[in-house]
């Protein structure tokens, strides 16, 4: 794109925002422009508040949109929203920015130069949206007349609800390929889950009840910064370090975090061996008997028989919700004391058991993880190490623990996807070919996703080669490890990208179908992990859009309407985005939430559905239903299977019997002896590269998932622990750059296995003398002109290495080498 | 007439920077222009390092030096206890960025440090400095009292939101912004404070939540030896920020530099 374009853009742009009226808070939002001149009201300088939901990271924090004649000028929390409790984040309030980012795209635009690169100028042109949409369904048209439905893919990123990425399934079903719902999820947690799923049964994120808890051991989740839902966590803290008694937290992280500095204690272990750490834990608690007897259980005679080193008779205690403790202990636990642990992680031993007891003796207590014990190639066993401490301290559903979120009770669409399967469609699942990801091959029959593979997939034509991409909310050309890849990948594939700002993907892109930015945009978007009791935010539009742009599930539903066959039927049956909101607020008729929101009209109105309580509670060893005033209902055995604990054995299981299932798989990748599969364990990380340091990428507190980088406030404040206000440092420890012969200030070269990149140093003498820090967040060679050639990008040098199990990438286990630039 | 103060648990605080984004947005301040900054201090070593943080407004002192300097009576003291600064009787001659202790006035240089210049991507049309497209409301911008888009050439400084506290009604002694009541005469930094370490309220008032807060926790104000006396205290608890508390030392010349 030519740098006219731009100025063309903001002119237009401003001409745009100028005459902008305010959205109808309530009635048919989305199909009716809202003419608030026409219809005379609201009167001139009158501020209206609109709901919306946040779009900078995946918590679903409620705002409010403040807009006076047309312009939005300020955005806070919403005040009776259960997340965000008229509180935000630093990036909540950059929306407004967002809204009004003068380096949008205008409209629809298609590319004109053939040639694609770095240094090539795409040579956009503006289209109708008519031409847009055409032009997809001609190419998807095609497809379906020779059969080759799956070599079209829509690769998905930040999805919100049902009236987005939710719409994917069904256009996939409908068209024909196995490809319309690739996630982003093994470069996002996608380990988390799977090691909780082994363990509980349960593939999801936990909610947590972090207000009732006295204890809490994190694990590499950055709690105070990136770990969703920030603003929440942020507000439970407020509480957990003010409330009698006050909550201790200890720390577990390879980096100084202000999470970290907060805490009471702060262990920067050596990255990858998270695990380690926390099997020492589980010694001392069961060496020392402060394991929680009630969910448990307990041996026979009642006297503690635990003892480093020495096997158990398995008969010799009676397990309560727990399931292979004494197998697990014998063939792993036994062993695992505070000095072998401290030769591995490097925390000395006698901190391990001065925090094992701190833990051990508190209640409640909880231990939470994230990506940063797995993002390596040991990542399953690490995660499930951890995950058993909550068994042994009986926090699985408890109050002050962990449980797991409830969905949403939305109305059924009222459209049979069945009734328009045609022929085509049938023709491509009789094929049965598998994804272009290769999840659920022999290769990956664990993963759920794998984005970081597509362009190797692609490029060797394994299992085939792709004819058109269409992306969403994900600009993995900038984010996924190895990330050059994509760049040769893309050359021979007709690229659709739906973002409305001029990221890396778009610059390869043959077509651009601008999506709204959030403010524009109505949608819903049913909660990520919380607290457990089912929510539903919904975003109203607070404007009308700046650009000639269209939010994302009509797009998809417009390309439907216009594929041949009984496919375009029912998406004019579907019609747009709107009906398919009507539809799902159906379902709060029946269930209205605690705000009294039980239509469309008052959804939109308050912008947020909720119903509490959540509905299950272990009360010391017994498992209790809501009864509609307390939890007084008791659950048998069999309800726990079905309901919370979803393992073969409706127990959480010491000893996993489906990680068991696929004995032969991870013993042939990763080595481990079949018999021990199953059980939560130290296995080594294999670091990838010849390098002596370590290098992190975390994310700041300002990192919006790819959407603050061109927000120049944002840039000002975006790396504050290291003085970061305008470009990332590299955090070093000074002993690590004397080594090297480097100062404060140096530019460096880092180097992998795979490439080099630049960036300045800040001596961090707090940091891990052998681990050096890059946050994650600059480095674009597009998206903006702010983001534009600022530093560089820590993607391009982290190869492309995955747990096998879980599909996740291995990011933090990248060594590198350091000298002066 | 109330004497508005804020408290600030730094035990709360997060360093989150949450208060910086929410003023710059509310303010309409250009980047780097942080009326409410966070400043963070980075002591001691690998495995005993700690980081620290102090989130730093203007402290609205009892006695400014900036206004004893003003030679044009711009910089003044409000009657509700705010150091503001009249726009149309200044001059920019920045003595009271010199007279501050605090460091908590700005002004628009040349060359901005976060490149492109916002403020020819947004270029103001009359004498201002800048027109961001989610500005404040015209009807809401108040020179006299230094709030909204600056004309160029003049020095800005934290308002204790002006604009929002001075349209509270008699006789509060506090601006809850959990109080729907309230909230929207509470200062932004105070609304969107997520660990909720932030409180306002009237010094005044021996009744107010303000006044036992420090009077419970020990409220401390920065620099008191200057005689400034802010009405920003901080309670410090166990938080090592305030260098009267703080437990870690700098060597004299930090490590290997």
């Amino acid at each position: 794109m030519g740098e006219n374009e731009f100025t063309t853009n903001r002119r237009k742009f401003l001409q745009a925002t100028a005459v902008t009226g305010v959205a109808g808070a309530v009635g048919n939002v989305l199909t009716e422009p809202p003419q608030a001149e026409a219809a005379g009201t609201p009167a001139k300088s009158e501020t209206k508040i609109v709901k919306n939901v946040c779009h900078q990271c995946p918590a679903r924090c409620g705002i409010d949109v403040y807009v006076t004649d047309g312009k939005v000028h300020a955005i806070y929390g919403t005040l009776d929203h259960p997340i965000s409790n008229g509180k935000l984040c630093p990036k909540g309030h950059f929306g407004t920015y967002i809204l009004y980012d003068p380096d949008r795209f205008p409209g629809p635009m298609k590319r004109t130069n053939p040639k694609k690169g770095r240094n090539e100028d795409p040579k956009f042109v503006r289209i109708s949206w008519d031409e847009a949409l055409t032009t997809i369904a001609a190419r998807l048209n095609a497809l379906r007349e020779k059969g080759e439905q799956h070599r079209f893919a829509l690769l998905t990123g930040r999805g919100w609800g049902n009236s987005d990425a939710g719409l994917t399934d069904n256009f996939g079903k409908l068209f024909g390929t196995p490809n319309a719902t690739l996630g982003h999820s093994s470069m996002c947690s996608d380990a988390s889950k799977r090691a909780k799923q082994l363990m509980d049964g349960n593939y999801a994120y936990n909610s947590y009840d972090y207000r009732n808890t006295n204890y809490l051991l994190n694990f590499g989740a950055a709690f105070l910064e990136a770990y969703r839902p920030l603003n929440a966590n942020m507000q439970a803290w407020g509480y957990m370090r003010t409330k009698a008694p006050r909550t201790k937290v200890t720390v577990v992280d390879i980096r100084v975090t202000t999470t970290g500095a907060a805490a009471d204690h702060l262990l920067l272990v050596k990255p990858g061996t998270d695990g380690a750490l926390a099997l020492a834990i589980a010694h001392v608690i069961l060496t020392e008997g402060l394991w929680d007897k009630k969910f448990v259980g307990d041996f026979g005679e009642g006297k503690n028989l635990f003892k480093a080193g020495a096997t158990l008779d398995p008969s010799t205690f009676t397990e309560r919700w727990t399931k292979g403790l004494i197998e697990w202990w014998n063939a792993e636990v036994k062993d695992r004391t505070p000095e072998w642990a401290a030769g591995i992680t490097t925390i000395p031993a006698a901190d391990i058991v001065k925090v094992a007891h701190e833990f051990g003796t508190t209640r409640p207590a909880m231990a939470i993880f994230e990506r940063g014990p797995t993002t390596h190639t040991n990542a399953i066993y690490n995660g499930m190490s951890i995950h058993a401490l909550n068994a042994l301290v009986g926090s699985m559903y408890a109050v002050g623990g962990l449980a797991n979120q409830m969905g949403v009770p939305y109305g059924a669409l009222p459209w049979k996807v069945d009734d328009y399967i045609d022929e085509a469609a049938k023709a491509a699942s009789a094929r049965k070919l598998p994804r272009i990801d290769r999840v659920k091959t022999s290769e990956g029959p664990l993963w759920s996703n794998m984005i970081q593979g597509i362009p190797d997939f692609h490029m060797e034509g394994k299992p085939y080669k792709l004819d058109t991409l269409m992306f969403y909310l994900t600009n993995p050309m900038f984010s996924t490890p190895d990330c050059t890849r994509w760049e040769r990948a893309l050359q021979d594939i007709f690229v659709i990208e739906t973002s409305p700002f001029p990221g890396e993907t778009a610059m390869f892109a043959d077509l651009i179908v601008p999506d709204h930015t959030y403010l524009e945009r109505l949608q819903d978007t049913p909660t990520y992990p919380f607290q457990g009791f089912p929510l539903a935010g919904l975003r109203v539009p607070a404007v009308k859009p700046v650009h000639e742009t269209k939010v994302f599930g009509d797009t998809l539903i417009e390309i439907g309407k216009r594929i041949n066959g009984k496919m375009g039927e029912y998406y004019r049956q579907v019609g747009n985005v709107e009906n398919v909101i009507r539809a799902l607020a159906k379902g709060f008729e029946k269930n209205p939430g605690d705000n009294g929101v039980n239509s469309f009209d008052t959804w939109v109105e308050k912008g947020v559905w909720y119903r509490k309580p959540y509905s299950w509670r272990q009360i010391n060893g017994e498992f209790f239903e809501w009864d509609g005033s307390d939890y007084r209902k008791p659950m048998t055995p069999e309800d726990v299977k079905k309901k919370l604990f979803m393992t073969e054995s409706g127990k959480f299981e010491l000893r996993s019997s489906y990680l068991e299932r696929y004995a032969d798989f991870v013993n042939a990748k990763l080595g481990v002896p079949k018999d021990r599969v199953g059980f939560p364990q130290w296995l080594p990380p294999n670091y990838s590269g010849k390098g002596d340091l370590f290098l992190v990428t975390p994310k700041t507190p300002i990192h919006a998932e790819g959407r603050s980088a061109n927000i120049p406030q944002a840039i000002s404040i975006y790396q504050p622990v290291s003085g970061g206000r305008n470009e990332m440092f590299l955090e070093m420890h000074p002993k690590a750059a004397k080594a090297r012969h480097i100062k404060n200030g140096d530019l460096v070269r880092i180097k992998s296995d795979i490439g080099s990149i630049t960036a300045r140093v800040h001596l961090t003498p707090a940091a891990r003398p052998d681990t050096i820090v890059l946050p994650f967040g600059f480095g674009h060679w597009a998206q903006g002109r702010w983001a534009k050639n600022r530093g560089e990008n820590a993607s391009a040098i982290i190869p492309n290495v995955s747990d096998p199990i879980s599909g996740l990438t291995s990011n933090y286990s990248t060594l590198v080498t350091v000298e002066k630039a | 007439m109330p004497r508005w103060g804020m408290v600030i648990d730094l035990e709360k605080c997060t360093g989150c920077q949450a208060c910086t984004a929410a003023c710059q947005m509310e303010n309409c301040r250009l980047p780097g222009e942080m009326w409410q900054d966070v400043l963070f201090y980075s002591e001691g070593e690998y495995p005993s390092g700690k980081l620290t943080w102090l989130p730093r407004p203007c402290m609205h002192c009892e006695n400014p030096s900036c206004v004893a300097v003003c030679p044009t009576g711009a910089a003044y003291k409000a009657e509700n206890g705010a150091v503001l600064i009249d726009w149309e009787r200044c001059i920019g001659c920045k003595y009271c960025m010199i007279a501050c202790p605090y460091g908590v006035r700005f002004y628009a240089e040349e060359k901005q440090k976060t490149q492109p210049d916002i403020r020819d991507v947004f270029p103001a049309k009359g004498d201002k400095v800048w027109d961001p497209p989610y500005k404040m409301p015209e009807q809401v911008q108040d020179p006299k009292h230094g709030v909204g888009v600056q004309p160029k050439n003049v020095v800005s400084k934290c308002t204790f939101c002006y604009h929002r506290t001075s349209k509270a009604p008699t006789g509060l002694k506090d601006l809850d912004p959990n109080d729907p009541a309230t909230r929207k005469f509470t200062p932004a930094c105070v609304v969107t404070c997520a660990p909720g370490a932030r409180y306002f309220g009237d010094l005044d008032n021996p009744e107010s939540n303000v006044r036992k807060l420090i009077a419970e926790k020990r409220g401390t104000r920065l620099l008191d030896q200057t005689g400034n006396r802010p009405q920003v205290y901080y309670l410090a608890g166990e938080a090592p920020v305030i260098p009267e508390t703080r437990s870690v030392r700098k060597p004299k010349q930090s490590p290997e530099t």
